[in-house]
């Protein structure tokens, strides 16, 4: 693939930059990129393609054979009220993390924006969470957050009266709370994009700026704001398109419950794969692989858009 | 160049899709007339001392069973110079080794839920021993031999300890507290004994939502007496469903006693912990629980406080009938896994274990025991004690009677949160139980 980053040999072209172009193509033979594809085929391409394949069939624990059954697990998942509703609660829960974690991202990067040592040791404080297990994120927010967890101790502490709230049991909010702490959990990352995008904007610009006598907050609704654009590409995309995958942090803390209001389609996936229906469960993690691509698609494309406004 | 590496990463996906094609374990398929054939008895169980120098034996087992086999297992090393290793495979257990055993990996012996249902889940016919004219299976006391254990008439599983029995564990403090003074004989008057315990300020029952699944047990006792009159067998048919009166009734009541304060009023929150601690602290008088349960008051308290203050009673809507439901700490199945050696030894492990080693086991782990030539043990708590005496007349869960077993539980602990309705609930648990049913071929699905 690397070929199709060269540029396209021209016939008007000086011969001494042809014969540029031919040395260039001999330091990178083909075969350089054969180590890289095999991992690609074996790691990435082969398991895709099972993926597709096996949702055509009936495979499960329950018999040897394995047989073609053409589009019957799609139809019967759609019969199926619990993928949709799984795939709603994916979504809610996939803007809320994008929402949250580009929130706390960029809140971040600006209270961390000035080089100064302690700026420097929070950065790599809050950046933290970023390595942690997700699973082990998971259990501690569990703890924290029952009936007579830390947060209510500490809260019955703060007002005198006894504070007792279900964090995790509401049907409605609970899922709010989770986006919150995937959010917390990833919420480095952003701020690492966004510092670095902070930083790529020109002193000038700024300057300029206050010199016309803007504040920080005009400074930053104006001029950084709509600069930082990139980044903000690059940060929702990726915390939407990965939560929408998000597993790990959701079954420590609710397992989907209470409920099912927390059940995300890949604890589904998850849950009937275990059963033995393996067809069925390969089935519904290709129908996640196509929403998330057709959701990524215009995502992008109109937080690129955005960015060409400048 | 492009038009190569496209080739290429097409001609590997298509022989990756080729080889795909079949299930791995087909490949290990067993040569199954080694072990099945009778007419060799001498060979198919061998003597439980034979020496088996050099032979590995590997156990899968889960947090919860891997100490069980340990004394055994030591003590068959010993005899036969056999190298035993327990494995723990992490929980959610029975997933893991389905997974596993689906990519053809297996081991020797597995701590295993003995029931149809979850026998077809590892496809026993392909992958395990069968264990018929087993040695031990004649010393089984009272009905158990024929309980469980046996798909299709061949018996797959070897039950090592109690069944576990869906019945109700009770404060006798509170009893006495309220002015009862004998257990219920039936539902109604279980009833009858909430409301006069309800009437004293305490709270009849305690429910742990949050952790999902007990929910199923108020369900299933419910069905007692439909289950002795071959409830599971119409359901399995296709001929009854979880829609019908008999069980969406069931459910129905259980959302009326819930609705009506039966029980406690965080049990949306309640967590299995919580439920331990309600019944030894006072704070409820019955819990409707299996013998996970018991261990759990175990490890809160020692064995004469809870012989004191514990009882258990078995109930159905017409008497004392328990539900048992044998679960994968009672039992171990043997995978066929082609070496004939291993799975010579591996049926002689059983052999002794249910043989000659059976009193020194039960000692060891402290449990009822399940011959008739085997004393159990003088430390077995009472309550454990009542709950295996209500195995002979008892019938069968719908995880022990049902080809399939659907999350029933997690449809009630939606009902409880208040997610789904009764109705909800039973169509959830009916077009999931279709589902498996169709994926084992079953007929009428």
């Amino acid at each position: 693939m690397t070929t199709t980053l060269l540029p396209a040999r021209r016939k008007d072209q000086p011969r001494d930059a042809r014969l540029a172009d031919r040395r260039s193509r001999q330091d990178h033979p083909s075969w350089f990129l054969w180590p890289a594809l095999a991992m690609l085929v074996i790691f990435f391409f082969t398991p895709t393609i099972y993926n597709f394949v096996y949702a055509f069939t009936d495979w499960s624990s329950f018999k040897s054979e394995i047989g073609f059954v053409g589009f019957d697990n799609f139809v019967k998942l759609l019969q199926n009220g619990s993928l949709l509703s799984d795939l709603r609660v994916t979504l809610i829960y996939a803007i809320l993390v994008a929402i949250f974690q580009n929130l706390f991202g960029l809140g971040l990067a600006l209270v961390l924006e000035r080089d100064t040592r302690i700026n420097r040791f929070a950065r790599a404080a809050f950046f933290v969470p970023v390595i942690m297990s997700a699973l082990a994120v998971g259990y501690v927010f569990q703890a924290i957050l029952k009936p007579d967890g830390v947060l209510n101790n500490f809260l019955t502490t703060l007002t005198g009266g006894e504070v007792s709230i279900p964090w995790l049991g509401s049907t409605t909010w609970t899922i709010v709370v989770v986006a919150i702490i995937h959010a917390w959990k990833w919420m480095g990352l952003s701020m690492l994009i966004y510092l670095a995008g902070l930083k790529t904007i020109n002193e000038e610009v700024i300057e300029a700026a206050q010199l016309d006598g803007a504040g920080y907050w005009r400074i930053f609704k104006a001029v950084r704001w709509p600069l930082l654009a990139p980044a903000v590409t690059f940060n929702f995309a990726t915390a939407l398109l990965g939560s929408m995958n998000g597993f790990d942090i959701v079954q420590a803390t609710t397992a989907g419950g209470p409920g099912g209001s927390t059940e995300l389609l890949n604890i589904f996936i998850f849950r009937t794969f275990g059963q033995g229906l393996f067809a069925q469960a390969t089935a519904m993690s290709l129908v996640l692989f196509l929403v998330v691509a057709l959701l990524a698609f215009p995502v992008i494309i109109y937080l690129r858009r955005r960015e060409r406004v400048l | 160049m492009r038009k190569s590496i496209a080739g290429l990463a097409a001609a590997a996906a298509f022989a990756v899709v080729a080889a795909g094609c079949s299930d791995p374990t087909t490949a290990e398929a067993p040569d199954s007339s080694s072990s099945a054939g009778g007419e060799m008895a001498a060979e198919q169980w061998p003597a439980q001392d034979t020496s088996r120098e050099g032979v590995t034996l590997t156990i899968w087992a889960a947090q919860n069973s891997t100490q069980t086999a340990e004394s055994v297992a030591t003590e068959f090393e010993e005899l036969t110079g056999a190298t035993v290793d327990i494995e723990t495979i992490p929980d959610p257990y029975e997933q893991s080794i389905q997974t596993k055993v689906a990519t053809g990996d297996m081991p020797d012996l597995a701590f295993w839920q003995p029931t149809a249902s979850m026998l077809t889940a590892l496809n026993a016919k392909t992958n395990l021993q069968p264990l018929d004219g087993a040695p031990w299976v004649d010393s089984y006391t009272g009905s158990l031999a024929d309980m469980t254990g046996l798909l299709d008439g061949t018996r797959y599983a070897a039950l090592v300890t109690t069944p576990a029995v869906e019945g109700v564990y009770y404060n006798k403090d509170l009893f006495e507290q309220a002015g009862i003074t004998e257990t219920p004989s039936n539902w109604d008057e279980m009833i009858e004994d909430a409301d006069t315990l309800k009437a004293a300020g305490i709270t009849p029952f305690y429910e742990m939502a949050a952790d999902r699944w007990a929910t199923q047990w108020w369900v299933q006792v419910q069905l007692a007496d439909a289950a002795a009159d071959g409830l599971w067998d119409r359901v399995n048919a296709n001929e009854e469903t979880f829609t019908d009166p008999t069980i969406l009734g069931a459910i129905e009541n259980y959302k009326s006693l819930i609705d009506d304060g039966y029980f406690n009023d965080d049990i949306k929150t309640a967590t299995f912990i919580d439920q331990g601690n309600a019944l030894l602290d006072d704070e409820a008088a019955m819990v409707m629980q299996v013998n996970s349960y018991f261990g759990q008051l175990q490890s809160l308290s020692d064995s004469a406080t809870l012989d004191e203050k514990v009882g258990f009673f078995p109930i159905s809507p017409s008497g004392n009938v328990g539900t048992f439901i044998p679960d994968q700490s009672n039992a171990v199945v043997a995978f066929a896994t082609g070496d004939d050696e291993r799975e010579a030894t591996a049926r002689q492990f059983l052999s002794y274990w249910l043989g000659d080693g059976y009193q020194s086991f039960v000692d060891t782990v402290e449990t009822v025991s399940l011959q008739d030539g085997v004393e159990s043990p003088a430390g077995v708590p009472m309550a454990l004690q009542e709950v295996a005496a209500s195995l002979d007349n008892s019938v069968g869960s719908m995880q022990a009677l049902a080809i399939a077993n659907p999350d029933l539980y997690i449809y009630l602990a939606d009902m409880i949160q208040g997610t789904k309705t009764p109705q909800e609930v039973a169509e959830a648990t009916q077009q999931q139980f279709a589902e498996f049913a169709a994926a084992q071929g079953a007929a009428g699905f």
